[in-house]
């Protein structure tokens, strides 16, 4: 009697699991998708004219040492002119671009959903050099952007592990309207502007270094995710340039002269970075309500002294915090969103006695049949970059931008930017010799053209 | 701090999945995609759609079954659909949606008395493809008071395949567009 009540009481445990059980199994499908997309910009910005700048001229041999003395001068007479050069720069060009992404997704029989995500890219190199192809990479050399593997549980959520953009990083956002043209401010203006005056603090620029994520099931309207990185390398390998700890390895956590590699854009800064974003999703009398609050907290790279070895911490571990909230009704959609915190722009880590940054986000789009169109802006103020605490820099842009889809994948797209950077009574914005004199830089760029999702 | 993230990080997973009636799975496609600095358009491959290399493509067989009324067919929805169209102007003998099989019964086209033809349809599959139907006609002719097969004409039951995938592209587009 026993055995049969306990023989029972699984039967119907079994059956009352069996719902999320009974899934029937999928092989796994390969998907190929992507996008293609074709500009014309008209940009008008400061620095299209440099003098007497050293040149990145790759192929035309390593500056010499006296050209790069900045007290060197750019005479004719002294061999540095072959280095130090003039140039400007026109305001019309045509920008290509693609990805190919491969997506495999499949089903276990018991309900678990699983896959993996490569995107592949074709602009790894951002300098070209149309003479010296056999010794460094084009343009459009490929590279991957995102690639990761995910299981997913109908009720416990799913799990990503690989390089892909963390909750707050862009997963899990409200507020930020770019659901027109190729993005606004946030869009693809990049592709024509020369650095530096083109670097925006969006929630992708926190990157898709390589973590591990969780992402919950919806419940009563509320989701959250939360991510988990060691540092801010992606792909395989140790990233070292060389054969003994450097700063470009991935697990680097103190350098020598880290008030500037911890810093820059191309080298570690953050360590042990934590990401955790919550939102809500519902309708309130017909209208679609996103909210979104979450944070970034890392650790920051140390100091390492350059004869002892001796690490001291000299900048601030990356604190940021952001808050938005969009709307949806009748084909409009507005946003808004906040962000605060102890970074820089582009989050990079600010030392001690630095401004917070704190920056404003707000757009509004609207679509009616095949038509968006739409504006956003941002402004906010950051930290200098430079190695002492100085005054904050201030930053601005705005983007207002359609788009009309010609066919299902295939869009056409028109776009106006402004962005500008002015950091009041810094005669040497940025450091630049091209921008001495001045404290602020300006870029308008306008793009129209063609972009084919598959 | 950063233990209180975790803890509450560690907690929220078994708040959500006590959530019952109320919790749903959140699809891949309800997160942002961001490439660098730039959101990212979402590529149709990410949302069911794009182009299949490998593998059955089940989101796609789901939407062509329910765009065409969900009618649980053991065969392609569009054919079977296109085939029982096509041939609707003979009278039909028997019709077995699982088996995907489809047999007319006899019928003399008005004016031509002395013959009649049959004609026995076969949907093969659940994918909607140009080898995923089979018409075979047969014909015969009276003679002397008895009805005699006689030969059909190479072209027929391939016109008549033809006419039937005509149809299944002009149902499947119509769904397509709703």
């Amino acid at each position: 009697m026993r055995k049969i009540l306990l023989g029972t009481t699984a039967v119907v445990g079994a059956a009352l699991l069996a719902p999320t059980m009974a899934a029937a199994q999928q092989a796994p499908t390969v998907r190929i998708g992507g996008f293609f997309r074709a500009y014309y910009g008209n940009t008008v910005q400061s620095g299209n004219s440099s003098i007497g700048q050293l040149q990145n001229t790759i192929g035309a041999g390593d500056p010499s040492a006296a050209a790069q003395s900045t007290a060197g001068l750019n005479t004719a007479s002294n061999g540095n002119e072959f280095q130090r050069q003039s140039a400007r720069l026109g305001h019309n060009d045509f920008s290509t671009d693609a990805e190919v992404h491969v997506f495999v997704n499949g089903k276990a029989a018991n309900g678990l959903t699983y896959g993996a995500v490569v995107e592949i890219n074709f602009n790894q190199g951002e300098g070209a050099v149309r003479d010296a192809r056999r010794a460094v990479q084009p343009k459009t050399s490929a590279g991957i952007d995102e690639m990761y593997a995910f299981v997913a549980h109908p009720t416990l959520g799913q799990i990503r592990f690989g390089d892909e953009d963390g909750p707050m990083g862009g997963l899990m956002n409200s507020g930020f309207v770019t659901n027109f043209g190729t993005g606004g401010i946030y869009g693809d203006w990049e592709s024509f502007a020369v650095r530096p005056n083109r670097t925006m603090t969006t929630p992708g620029g926190l990157g898709d270094n390589t973590k591990i994520i969780y992402l919950s099931p919806q419940f009563f309207g509320f989701d959250f995710g939360a991510s988990w990185a060691f540092n801010e390398g992606d792909g395989e390998d140790t990233g070292c340039l060389n054969s003994f700890a450097s700063v470009n390895c991935d697990r680097v956590y103190a350098v020598t002269n880290n008030q500037s590699f911890g810093r820059s854009h191309q080298l570690p800064g953050r360590i042990n970075e934590l990401q955790a974003m919550l939102r809500w999703r519902g309708n309130i009398a017909g209208v679609g309500i996103s909210a979104s609050v979450g944070t970034m907290q890392s650790g920051v790279i140390r100091s390492a002294d350059p004869l002892t070895g001796a690490i001291t911490k000299n900048l601030r571990s990356p604190q940021v915090y952001q808050a938005g909230l969009q709307a949806t009704a009748y084909g409009f959609t507005v946003g808004g969103a906040y962000m605060w915190g102890n970074t820089s722009f582009f989050y990079i880590p600010t030392a001690r006695g630095d401004r917070d940054m704190e920056q404003f986000f707000v757009g509004g789009s609207y679509t009616f049949g095949p038509i968006s169109v739409g504006a956003n802006g941002f402004w906010g103020h950051y930290g200098n970059t430079g190695a002492a605490p100085t005054r904050s820099q201030r930053r601005w842009g705005y983007g207002i931008g359609a788009t009309y889809r010609l066919a299902p994948g295939m869009d056409l797209v028109a776009e106006y930017v402004r962005h500008e950077v002015k950091q009041p009574g810094n005669a040497n914005i940025h450091g630049l010799v091209n921008y001495l004199g001045t404290d602020r830089m300006r870029t308008q760029v306008f793009l129209t053209g063609v972009r084919v999702a598959f | 701090m950063r233990p209180t993230f975790l803890a509450i990080g560690l907690m929220l997973p078994l708040l959500a999945a006590c959530g019952g009636e109320n919790t749903r799975m959140v699809t891949n496609d309800e997160y942002g995609d961001y490439r660098g600095s730039v959101p990212r358009q979402r590529p149709l491959g990410a949302t069911g759609s794009g182009i299949v290399l490998f593998g059955v493509d089940k989101d796609r067989e789901a939407r062509e079954a329910a765009a065409i009324g969900g009618t649980g067919l053991g065969v392609n929805a569009y054919l079977w659909r296109a085939t029982l169209d096509t041939l609707s102007f003979m009278p039909l003998a028997s019709a077995d949606p699982f088996g995907g099989t489809i047999i007319t019964d006899w019928y003399s086209p008005p004016g031509t008395q002395g013959e009649r033809f049959r004609a026995q349809a076969y949907v093969m599959g659940r994918q909607l493809r140009s080898d995923g139907i089979r018409v075979q006609i047969f014909r015969q002719t009276l003679e002397n008071g008895q009805w005699v097969d006689s030969p059909i004409s190479a072209a027929t039951n391939s016109e008549m395949e033809d006419k039937v995938l005509a149809r299944a592209r002009e149902l499947r587009s119509q769904s397509a567009s709703r």
